[in-house]
């Protein structure tokens, strides 16, 4: 990178920052097109096109991936490598490693997307990676730990800011989730397929282990660490209690490995193991709870920042939803209500209410703070993070919306009798019913990539305007030294 | 208390690291590790057997085409899942699932019993336009399965790497006598890994999935599948609330 | 000494971890909010985010 003599860029190591900061944005892009695309494909199945590659089955993982691995991913990688390097004033450890990170997770994203298309998949939600990929992201993920570690291990600060503990916690919670969901046999060293070492029960249990996990780890403590330390920069104030994080940390990262059952309710799974599963469910929204106040309490005394700072909005938004989707989770997983809920769109919804409202705002509201002191400059636009959030807020209500009209909906119309005791409604009849709140679902996710392509073009025009300025300057460099 | 510090864990990295993991630890293992010890985790039923090798590679077809993203297969214990998709599914009949099935979603019904709820026919119909059975369906068009000839040319690696993550597909005459104990002759001889193609192709033909007997394709094994899921147990044999006690 | 058999019984195991998870639990919360003193000095770490010098302006309390 062009070295212009910048306060920071040297001692740091922001090369790496930006490009994974680029490449979520990218990824973000993709992943939210494949999704509005399979969300209409459900919507109007013509758009299939009978494309074995295209079909509803083969994109969904590659939606789920380039979202989840690649933006969230790519977003993670980016602000913990900033993070730890400002938290602990020293310069990240094996900068060779760290590009290593880079260039292998990004080929992970691609091989996964382009396997998935060709039909090599594992059959297992969220880790559908076949092994070679799988071994690759292994080898990814401990050089990140190495890296991750080292740096910290040369802090010149003695104490470790709480938001790398979260950091930590992902990492080596995702390295346990990984190894221990993805350990199969393959049908030879020359194919891509393999079978799970596991099966049935055993196999439900340790795919959902994994499974609410990946969401617990990758998209919330991960989150939260990006949390710990945007929301009190953005906002110029410290966090509001330091306690209530140590407290929190420890009863999240203990809490969540315990609920993964919930998902498998009234099934095969022994009874003993998914009213365990949901009795941890309900003790965890004490500490998603934790996490949201703290967040939001940061802000106390500082309100109006809300009226008048985008980025701000995106960030107090994004623990709202989180705040409201950790509140839906333990309440979906009593079993009374998983009853309804369960196989139905209302799950979907869920989900989103998380991935789109809490993990992607957050997102974005941390990387539009931090896309102006990577490359030295302002946001070309304040007005389009504006749009963008308004765009984003919009689209996340409107899918949320229609999946638990949708899911509620099913629910019903799946266990209605009529006055002789049959079943009042076939299944297709239901499927039918769902059309409309498909479709509104699908617009919902145009708002959402509209306004992430907004981002891209604000971050593409940021840079630009960043790189004429850098050249001005080496023009004048008298001006560039003062 | 002996003077304990919350910050020498968040001065010290390594200590960090070894709290942080017991803390992750714990849950997975109190819940995971079980499973594989406690018995009754997999009730002992009659009639579940490992899939024939043509079977197996309709599973390996379904697996690809991600039918698992909309189709369940896992009937809960309800008096409508009962009136709709048949008996609650039960641990044993999935026991041969590398992976597991069970799936999260229902965008489709559940299959765990479709298995002879419908003709060959239909389901080669229905997965060439879904539409023609069911007008409301948004399910994609599957005709190229008709079309694409099976390959079982590795059919054999296959079973071999099912054998090794424990079903009990036979390799050798001992292993074969196992079977025959275990399951009866005429199903031993499907599992036995030397004769996979032949069975395969025998099967294919007797069955004639596809309406096709000139040739086996993807089709032929995904049918064939499907129409086997949840026909194992005959539950007729069995008491009402037999299964009860294993949940 | 009779209720000591009750930890010897396994379908006990499930309120006993519950037990155990709570008393930890109670006392990690004694630790952090029982004293003044302490919580102040666990609370003096967070302004780490602030002390890295770079151009972007602190709001002073």
């Amino acid at each position: 990178m062009a070295a212009v003599g910048v306060a920071g860029t040297e001692q740091y190591n922001f090369d790496i920052v930006r490009k994974f900061t680029i490449m979520a944005l990218v990824w973000g892009a993709v992943g939210m097109l494949v999704g509005v695309y399979i969300a209409s494909e459900l919507a109007w199945p013509f758009l299939n096109f009978d494309l074995p590659y295209i079909t509803f089955g083969r994109l969904r993982p590659v939606h789920t991936g380039a979202v989840i691995f690649g933006f969230g991913g790519s977003a993670l990688f980016a602000t913990s490598y900033y993070v730890v390097q400002r938290t602990c004033q020293t310069r990240l450890f094996g900068d060779g490693m760290a590009s290593f990170t880079f260039w292998g997770w990004q080929a992970v994203i691609v091989l996964a997307a382009l396997s998935y298309v060709m039909g090599y998949s594992q059959g297992r939600e969220y880790a559908e990676m076949e092994w070679p990929i799988d071994l690759l992201i292994e080898v990814v993920w401990v050089t990140y730990l190495i890296v991750f570690v080292g740096t910290i291990m040369r802090r010149k600060q003695p104490h470790i800011y709480v938001a790398n503990w979260f950091y930590l916690s992902f990492i080596l919670a995702t390295a346990l989730l990984h190894t221990f969901n993805n350990l199969a046999v393959p049908v030879s060293l020359f194919t891509l397929k393999s079978y799970s070492l596991f099966a049935g029960t055993q196999d439900a249990m340790t795919q959902w282990w994994y499974g609410h996990n990946a969401v617990g780890f990758f998209l919330t403590a991960a989150f939260l660490g990006m949390m710990y330390y945007f929301v009190p920069k953005q906002a110029g104030r410290p966090i509001y209690s330091y306690r209530l994080s140590i407290v929190h940390f420890w009863a999240l990262s203990f809490l969540y490995m315990w609920v993964g059952a919930h998902h498998l309710h009234w099934t095969a799974l022994p009874d003993w193991t998914s009213t365990l599963a949901a009795t941890f469910s309900i003790m965890l929204l004490l500490p998603s709870w934790g996490g949201m106040i703290n967040g939001i309490m940061t802000l106390s005394g500082a309100w109006d920042k809300l009226r008048t700072d985008p980025i701000m909005r995106f960030m107090i938004v994004a623990l709202s939803f989180y705040g409201m989707s950790t509140f839906e989770g333990p309440m979906m997983s009593l079993k009374d209500v998983n009853a309804l809920s369960h196989y139905t769109d209302w799950t979907v919804g869920h989900v989103h209410s998380g991935a789109l409202g809490w993990v992607a705002m957050i997102s974005f509201g941390s990387l539009y703070h931090l896309i102006p002191k990577l490359w030295d400059t302002k946001m070309y636009s304040e007005k389009l993070i504006n749009i963008h959030f308004w765009l984003a807020t919009i689209g996340t209500l409107l899918y949320i919306t229609a999946m638990w009209i949708s899911g509620i909906m099913q629910g019903l119309m799946w266990r209605a009798f009529d006055d002789f005791g049959n079943l009042q409604y076939s299944f297709a009849e239901s499927v039918a019913a769902m059309h409309p709140f498909y479709a509104m679902r699908a617009i919902g996710g145009m708002f959402f990539l509209t306004g992430m392509l907004l981002m891209v073009f604000n971050t593409y025009m940021t840079i630009r305007q960043s790189n004429s300025q850098a050249s001005k300057l080496e023009i004048n460099p008298a001006k560039a030294a003062a | 208390m002996f003077n304990f510090k919350h910050e020498w864990i968040e001065k010290n990295v390594g200590l960090m690291l070894i709290a942080t993991m017991i803390a992750i630890s714990i849950g997975g293992l109190v819940e995971i590790a079980p499973l594989f010890f406690i018995k009754e985790t997999v009730e002992k039923v009659d009639g579940v057997r490992p899939y024939t090798p043509l079977e197996s590679r309709g599973r390996d077809i379904y697996v690809r085409e991600g039918c698992y993203l909309c189709h369940s297969q896992m009937i809960r214990p309800f008096r409508d899942e009962a009136l709709r998709y048949g008996h609650y599914s039960l641990a044993a009949e999935s026991k041969y699932d590398h992976p597991f099935q069970w799936g999260s979603k229902r965008t489709g019904p559940d299959l765990a019993r479709v298995g002879n709820k419908y003709s060959n026919d239909w389901h080669v119909q229905h997965l060439i336009d879904p539409k023609s059975m069911v007008p409301p369906s948004v399910m994609p068009r599957y005709p190229w399965l008709q079309t694409t000839a099976l390959d079982y040319s590795d059919i054999a690696e296959r079973l071999k790497a099912l054998r090794q993550v424990g079903v009990p597909y036979s390799l050798t005459q001992g292993e074969y006598d196992r079977n025959v104990k275990d399951f009866g002759a005429d199903v031993a001889a499907t599992l036995h890994i030397p004769d996979a193609q032949k069975n395969l192709i025998a099967q294919a033909q007797s069955g004639n999935f596809d309406g096709d007997r000139s040739n086996v394709s993807e089709m032929d094994a995904l049918v064939a599948y499907l129409q086997v899921l949840g026909t194992m147990v005959d539950f007729s044999k069995y008491d009402n609330d037999e299964f009860v006690k294993f949940r | 000494m009779e209720w000591i058999n009750w930890f010897s019984k396994d379908e006990n195991t499930k309120p006993l971890a519950l037990l155990i998870f709570f008393i930890t639990f109670c006392l990690i919360l004694i630790y952090v909010f029982g004293s003044k003193k302490r919580g102040e000095r666990l609370e003096s770490h967070k302004d780490i985010p602030f002390l890295d010098e770079d151009s972007d302006t602190k709001e002073v309390k």
